[in-house]
């Protein structure tokens, strides 16, 4: 019978109730947890709508879970050693149980963060997000930064990632991003070089970056995450809440019948007249348990059988191992650095004989430039808090045209290096065929 | 709160635990779908079909004895990994000799010097050892570059021994002998090497002349090396060894290589053999007779000393015998591509219509290149050269005399 009471007891303790009898109980569920203490208690309806956030923040949160999971499984199957790192993923592949699938997710979810968390800045930005809010310490701007840095060590996390398998495709998409990085004015070359730590892509490049891939880059990106939500609920919750709370209006709350005590006895009337903002919001808002969570819970599933599903249907390709002395071609950068790549190809300029080589160019500077306007850019926008939380707000209407010029830019570049540049780089239609790669036999 | 808000809220719950509800099924099926896969792998069929077989052929007792499950040859000194044996699992039964691929019991008597258990299978087969499936084990698919060298691809190359193909992979530890049991292509290819004098312009296995390519390390050159525009049909490495054997100024109109006129018995052999000429990392212990250089047979040795020594050692020095025997020097071409130079006085004339000063001076056609760009003549040695031709001529027309005298 005790151990029977002393089950149920840690059962109670390990369990917390999802369908709150009352507002307290509701509220106790997300205070009195570990997990839930950073949500609100209270939340407002406009925040929890599918179609104000898209939820891109919370997908990629759950992207992150897949992968901090998936990865920890393949750290214990995984070599990072020149001479095992191709036949540790071939075993992976071939005869550990789920081996492929734990694989094919992590590659899955990767791709996917790299794509998520980008068009969650495009949300950002359209709705005007990143606005100063009305709320004491708010700072949304700095927030927006966090973002940026955030989706950079999303794409340095996917592209240190991307040599480990030592194949074909990891050793050259590494020697081209690096050669990228290298076109940086003066301190381009000790870039690559404490990059690959050393002048070639070999064991010492293969350390670097399993070191920064399973540990250095996921800490920066726990600790900016924390910091990042940390944020949100010091801003006051999504900055939709910022334009809601404007709109909120001064209400005098009707006085509720009631029983006092007097120095007489019990009397009846009414409570003390009270001019609220809170009435609104009362009217606007929900409890975070059951309503937040349960909806987390959704994006959480959704995502996952999302990211389940398509790794069966795209498994995760490993080519022949790497070959320093053999070129595929064409020679590709991780797909989310093919706009760039792109980008030193339309800038390359030939004049006769003469090559202006287009690294410098469209490979940093370009990058930088867009990187700078980026961090400047809250603080250049003065549209009023009014357009806050609204998809193409009028006001706001010249600077998302132009930041959607921008991103469709680099989507475009991005589809036209993965899908239209063929053999040497030249461009094919999607209805022309690439000439055929010989083989050996 | 008003009842209005009370509905609305229930509303979108309602909507949402629907949602969970959809969503925690559908992933459940996949995930049950997932594990039933797991359960059902290409190589657990095999294994029953094998138990059925040896069930049906040598009882139940022995058919329960038979191993399930991954089965693998780890090679650390190879660093290979085959996991064949996991389909492939009659190789070493007896009675199995005429059962149906892949159950049959593997030759025996090539077993006797290369056991399984130090060789593996793909040493020798080619493949894709790590892989469970048989279409990437048997590897003829993108991104592996060594498939199975068996009927198959016997087939697709028209090879006249379906299986011949698999003797490239004999050469990984037999490159330097003169002869391996068993390899019949690589022999022949081998005895053609001398044969032609290949060695005169191609250094091989680290030996040779420098007119042409280095071939020592040909098979490790990536298919994208070579130039298949003139190439009809697959784009393959293997292809293109081939029909450049059959006639090399077709694929390389530039070239200086002569048309040995192979047929396509003798171009497969030799592409074979040009492709196996990789650096292999084979530790010492599988290297027969620790023979790790290709050493020219005694024959070739003197025939080569008693020209350097002769009358005409300059053409052997400048690499004319390459390709010019001349007759009365004692010099015998390799390959006797170009006309007997003892006869050159006269030749030269006869074709060019020129002295043989003038024409040394000025070349034309084939020797323009040859004299250009590989042997190049001082002022000296052209007058050398001449003298010895007039010298060889002179001796050629005595031997006529001779031999008129005689008659």
């Amino acid at each position: 019978m005790e151990i029977l009471e002393l089950t149920k007891r840690v059962y109670n303790k390990l369990t917390w109730t999802w369908n709150p009898g009352s507002e307290k109980e509701a509220g106790d569920a997300i205070v009195k947890n570990l997990l839930l203490h950073w949500f609100p208690n209270k939340i407002s309806k406009e925040s929890l709508s599918w179609k104000y956030s898209m939820w891109l923040g919370t997908i990629s949160f759950v992207l992150f879970g897949i992968l901090t999971v998936t990865g920890v499984v393949l750290m214990f199957l995984y070599v990072p050693s020149v001479e095992r790192a191709y036949s540790s993923v071939k075993d992976i592949e071939f005869v550990v149980s789920f081996g492929w699938l734990l694989r094919a997710m992590h590659r899955i979810s990767a791709h996917l963060m790299v794509a998520v968390v980008f068009l969650h800045m495009v949300r950002v930005f359209l709705t005007g997000a990143y606005k100063k809010g009305v709320a004491v310490g708010s700072n949304r701007p700095m927030n927006w930064i966090v973002g940026l840095i955030l989706l950079i060590m999303t794409l340095l996390l996917s592209f240190t990632g991307y040599l480990l398998p030592w194949d074909q495709l990891a050793y050259w998409a590494i020697t081209v991003g690096t050669n990228i990085a290298s076109a940086a004015p003066v301190i381009g070359e000790w870039i690559r070089f404490i990059l690959l730590g050393g002048t070639m892509i070999d064991q010492n490049a293969l350390i670097r970056f399993y070191v920064l891939h399973v540990f250095f880059l996921p800490m920066i990106v726990v600790f900016l995450f924390s910091y990042h939500m940390w944020r949100v609920r010091k801003d006051g919750g999504l900055a939709v809440a910022d334009r809601l709370a404007q709109d909120e209006k001064v209400q005098e709350v009707k006085p509720v019948k009631t029983k006092t005590f007097s120095l007489l006895g019990i009397t009846n009337g009414t409570s003390v007249h009270v001019r609220s903002l809170a009435i609104d919001e009362e009217k606007n808002s929900v409890s975070s348990a059951p309503n937040l969570l349960r909806r987390i819970w959704i994006v959480t599933l959704v995502t996952f059988l999302a990211v389940f599903v398509l790794s069966f249907i795209f498994r995760a390709p490993l080519e022949a191992p790497a070959n320093p002395s053999v070129t595929p071609n064409p020679a590709k950068a991780p797909w989310y650095f093919l706009w760039l790549q792109e980008l030193v190809t339309i800038t390359t300029l030939k004049v006769g004989s003469f090559t202006i080589n287009g690294a410098l160019i469209g490979g940093i500077i370009l990058p930088a430039v867009l990187l700078g306007l980026g961090i400047w850019w809250p603080y250049r926008d003065r549209s009023d808090l009014n357009t806050v939380g609204i998809w193409f707000a009028h006001e706001r209407r010249k600077q998302n045209y132009i930041f959607l010029a921008i991103c469709l830019f680099i989507i475009v570049l991005t589809i036209v290096g993965t899908f239209l540049r063929g053999p040497y780089w030249n461009f094919y239609w999607p209805w022309e065929q690439w000439p055929t790669m010989p083989v050996k036999f | 709160m008003d009842h209005k808000t009370i509905k609305e809220k229930l509303s979108f719950v309602k909507l949402d635990r629907l949602i969970v509800n959809i969503v925690g099924i559908a992933l459940f099926l996949v995930v049950a779908f997932s594990v039933y896969d797991y359960f059902q792998p290409e190589w657990l069929s095999y294994q029953a079909e094998f138990r059925d077989l040896v069930e049906g052929k040598f009882g139940p007792e022995r058919a329960e004895a038979v191993p399930s499950g991954f089965q693998q040859i780890y090679l650390k000194t190879l660093n290979r990994t085959d996991r064949c044996i996991t389909c492939h699992q009659g190789f070493e039964w007896t009675g199995l000799e005429n059962a149906p691929e892949p159950f049959r019991t593997h030759p025996k008597e090539i077993l006797k010097t290369h056991p399984i258990s130090r060789y593996g299978c793909t040493t020798c087969h080619g493949g894709q050892g790590y892989a469970t499936d048989m279409e990437p084990a048997h590897g003829l698919i993108e991104h592996w570059e060594e498939p199975v060298l068996g009927k198959e691809l016997g087939n697709f190359y028209v090879m006249s021994d379906k299986k011949a193909l698999m003797q490239m992979q004999c050469n990984a530890c037999h490159r330097f002998d003169k002869e391996t049991k068993g390899a019949g292509y690589m022999n022949r290819a081998k005895q053609l090497v001398a044969e032609k004098g290949c060695r005169a312009c191609h250094v091989i296995n680290g030996r040779g002349g420098t007119v042409a390519p280095d071939l020592t390390q040909e098979g490790d050159k990536s298919a994208a090396q070579f130039n298949y525009e003139r190439i009809k049909g697959l784009h393959s490495e293997f292809t293109w060894h081939v029909s450049h054997f059959k006639n090399p100024k077709e694929l390389v109109p530039e070239t200086v290589m002569p048309n040995f006129n192979f047929g396509s018995a003798d171009a497969q052999a030799l592409a074979m053999l040009v492709m196996s000429w990789k650096r292999n990392e084979i530790p010492v212990s599988y290297i027969p007779n620790n023979n790790f250089k290709d050493t020219p047979t005694k024959e070739e040795l003197e025939k080569e000393e008693k020209m350097l020594k002769g009358p005409g050692a300059f053409f052997v020095k400048k690499n004319c015998f390459v390709c010019h025997s001349v007759s009365t020097l004692g010099i015998d071409a390799a390959a006797q591509i170009g006309p007997d130079l003892a006869m050159a006085v006269e030749d030269v004339q006869s074709r060019f219509g020129r002295t043989l000063d003038d024409f040394l001076a000025k070349p034309t056609g084939t020797m323009e290149v040859v004299l250009s760009t590989m042997i190049t003549l001082t002022e000296e040695e052209r007058k050398e050269a001449i003298e010895k031709l007039r010298f060889a001529y002179e001796l050629k027309q005595k031997e006529k005399k001779k031999i008129v005298v005689k008659k």
